[in-house]
């Protein structure tokens, strides 16, 4: 299972109370019970059932869901990415989530219950999931919704300077949306007659979704809260444009935590508009600090002590030649 | 009120998977009845059944179905289906094309679809032994919406993306002619100006064989002659399944999108006995009210009825119940009035039967024909005076009756007309 953060809360605490045996008759109803899925699947799961090896765990919960998921879209499971939504991408609805879950559960032997499901959304939920299920561990909680009213609340950067306007932050990931209405002042002149989204405004809306995941996600250190006043960007590597950004288009912005420890949270990020890839962020760091804890953040700021904009107009050299790359 | 036509069929039965097929069988009184095997066991007398062809839908998994290809069915709808929704799909996708529908025709306010099914008590005792066996929570999620009564509306409906009425009706074998009724009370009354009518069963083991118990099926173990309506040796009937689906359309719309119907719906009448839950009135007191009603409702005189699809499933006392209604309504013009009962070649369709019989009718009027009622050696004596139709006849009705008699002693009676 990946590194995520909320894995780092209590340790395992006791093994699973002794499995039954695995008897022959029980190998033959679970291949019965897999016969729809891949060889490697079923092997995956014979080999769990056997020797109770979670490594086994992510093929068989990405077997299962290819097998309930229409042949066309089976291609893009096999990528690998964890973030694949499955409603918007995969279409399972709620019954054929319901479908997957209780085929999981009869493979690897767990129970769940139906207020545990509603908050899967991704793949890689499912894979979380799945695997605290099996480890005994607590079960993350699921993203939350988060309006506009309540991020313009808590963020320490304001309109006209906000680039996020609904989020849903879970345990291992946040999602926003913003939908460019064309009244954004920088339009006027980015460019003359021709209004397209400054690529340094997109790696801004992706530092503010970091920002409130910051803010409102969970990051595993006991009653610790962020110090809003104490975010600030610090780096950012391996940035690519990949399509213009005009008024009319809802950017859906993402983010996932690769490293946060105090003083600074990393992430990769990136934004589509539609299905369309619009920019990728291998990395991005911010600098940041607990409310109780006063260290100044060791980071380099560009404005230490400047509360908004967490990615400020310098750090634009820290990227290729945004506007060039966005049109190219 | 707007005049209601019928301009699309679909046929998934045992003597024909297509209108084609379907109105050879009739003319050339083709049956479908089999030795049945799911019925070749110790316990159960009745040996003779009339399935439904290529469609093979055992497995308690509906991914193991196969059917006709041609007919393309993606998982998601697939799960939520009994064989009978299976059946009624495949003759709805018939229905639209024969039609000649688009898409935002099917889909719209104005167009509704009616149904009827007895459910899939099959899928419901695999379900329920499931349930108790393994546990409530390791249940099919949608094992439900594919076992009980209203399946092939709920299936159907929301596949099809159907917006205006919907319901079903369960009266037993009555239930397709209600649903036909209805129907075309939605477009007669300006509610709906295009309805689908949706009969289907399964058509298996656990639909067919509790009949025997209530000692209603033929005993025959011979197909060729099981199923015998009005003949005097006949002892039950036999059963069969599948799914017909009829498009009537408002006369605004048939003349808007200028297509030519296979014949005008009349009117419809019902009636019941309030006799006995299971046996028909001996004097069909309820089935002539039925008629009557319908002939009244549709300003004819029963003089100008050219033949009538009998309900007559091949039973001691249904079949001369019903005889004493058609003499009562009749009168001395009995003598002249094609009677037939094409249940001697597709088997009893419960509650499929009415669709199925209306949707034969229009067959009849549209090509020309009436299909003669088959097997019959001898004529019972007590259907003297009535002019049963032993062979195919190629005289073209112009008025035909379709009669249905359902549990609880209930009775329709659908007209239709040379468009």
């Amino acid at each position: 299972m990946e590194d995520s953060v909320a894995n780092r809360g209590p340790a395992p605490t006791k093994e699973e109370a002794a499995p039954k045996p695995f008897t022959p008759e029980d190998e033959v109803a679970l291949r019965e019970a897999l016969k729809r899925c891949s060889p490697a699947t079923v092997e995956a799961a014979v080999t769990y059932r056997r020797v109770r090896d979670t490594a086994q765990l992510p093929t068989i919960v990405i077997g299962v869901i290819e097998r309930y998921v229409e042949s066309e879209l089976r291609p893009k499971l096999r990528e690998g990415d964890d973030e694949l939504r499955l409603v918007e991408d995969l279409g399972v609805d709620s019954l054929t989530m319901m479908e997957i879950v209780m085929l999981v559960e009869e493979t690897i032997q767990v129970q769940t219950n139906n207020d545990e499901l509603r908050g899967l959304r991704t793949v890689g939920d499912v894979k979380t999931f799945i695997d605290c299920k099996v480890k005994g561990l607590p079960i993350p909680k699921p993203a939350k919704f988060i309006p506009l009213e309540q991020i313009a609340s808590v963020m320490p950067v304001q309109p006209p300077f906000l680039f996020v306007s609904e989020a849903q932050v879970g345990a291992h990931s946040a999602q926003g949306k913003y939908k460019l209405t064309g009244q954004e002042f920088f339009l006027q002149g980015h460019f003359k007659n021709n209004p397209i989204l400054p690529a340094s405004i997109m790696l801004e809306a992706l530092g503010q979704l970091a920002v409130l995941f910051l803010i409102e996600g969970s990051l595993g250190e006991e009653g610790k809260a962020v110090d809003t006043s104490k975010i600030f960007f610090t780096s950012c590597e391996g940035v690519r444009c990949h399509r213009m950004c005009r008024p009319g288009d809802v950017l859906t912005l993402f983010v996932k935590p690769k490293r946060v420890k105090s003083p600074f949270a990393t992430f990769e990020g990136s934004i589509r508009v539609g299905q369309e890839k619009a920019a990728v962020v291998e990395e991005m760091t911010l600098a940041f600090a607990y409310a109780e804890a006063v260290a100044q953040p060791a980071a380099v700021a560009d404005k230490p002590g400047s509360v908004a904009p967490v990615l400020t107009p310098s750090s634009e050299t820290a990227a290729p030649p945004l506007a060039a790359a966005v049109r190219a | 009120m707007p005049k209601v036509y019928v301009t699309g069929l679909g046929f998934i039965t045992s003597i024909g998977n297509d209108r084609v097929e379907v109105t050879r069988s009739l003319r050339e009184m083709r049956h479908g009845m089999v030795v049945y095997p799911p019925f070749q066991r110790p316990d159960l007398p009745v040996k003779v059944a009339a399935p439904v062809r290529g469609f093979s839908v055992e497995s308690t998994d509906p991914e193991d179905w196969t059917f006709p290809a041609g007919y393309r069915i993606k998982r998601e709808v697939l799960r939520g289906l009994g064989p009978n929704s299976l059946y009624a799909y495949c003759a709805m996708i018939q229905a639209i094309a024969d039609a000649k529908l688009s898409e935002q025709e099917i889909s719209n306010q104005q167009t509704g679809l009616y149904a009827a099914s007895a459910g899939s008590p099959g899928l419901l005792y695999r379900l329920l032994t499931q349930m108790h066996a393994q546990g409530v929570m390791r249940c099919p999620p949608l094992g439900i919406v594919a076992a009980i009564a209203g399946t092939v509306q709920f299936n159907l409906v929301a596949h099809f993306k159907i917006k205006g009425a919907s319901t079903g009706f369960s009266s037993a074998c009555a239930s397709s002619s209600h649903a036909m009724g209805f129907a075309y009370d939605e477009i007669a009354l300006g509610r709906q100006s295009r309805m689908f009518v949706v009969g289907a069963e399964d058509g298996n083991y656990e639909t067919i064989a509790p009949f025997a118990g209530m000692r209603a099926l033929s005993l025959s173990t011979d197909p060729e002659t099981a199923s015998r309506p009005f003949d005097i040796a006949r002892d039950g009937f036999v059963g069969t399944g599948g799914g017909v689906v009829l498009v009537l359309e408002s006369e605004d719309e048939v003349a808007r999108r200028g297509v030519a119907p296979y014949c005008e719906v009349a009117g419809w009448g019902q009636a019941s006995d309030g006799h006995n839950v299971a046996i028909s009135h001996p004097e069909g007191d309820g089935l002539r009210r039925a008629m009557e009603l319908a002939l009244t409702y549709s300003k004819l005189e029963a003089a100008e009825v050219d033949y009538v699809n009998a309900h007559a499933t091949s039973t001691p006392i249904g079949d001369v119940s019903e005889v004493k209604a058609l003499r009562a309504v009749f009168g001395a013009r009995a003598a002249q009035t094609a009677v037939s009962s094409t249940k001697a070649l597709t088997g009893h369709g419960l509650s499929l039967a009415g669709a199925m019989e209306s949707a034969f009718c229009a067959l009849a009027i549209k090509d020309g024909f009436m299909p003669g009622s088959a097997h019959i050696t001898r004529v019972d004596p007590e259907c003297e005076g009535i002019h049963i139709l032993r062979t195919t006849s190629d005289a073209q009705p112009h008025v035909v009756l379709n009669n249905s008699s359902g549990f609880g002693g209930a009775n329709v009676c659908v007209v239709l007309r040379r468009a």
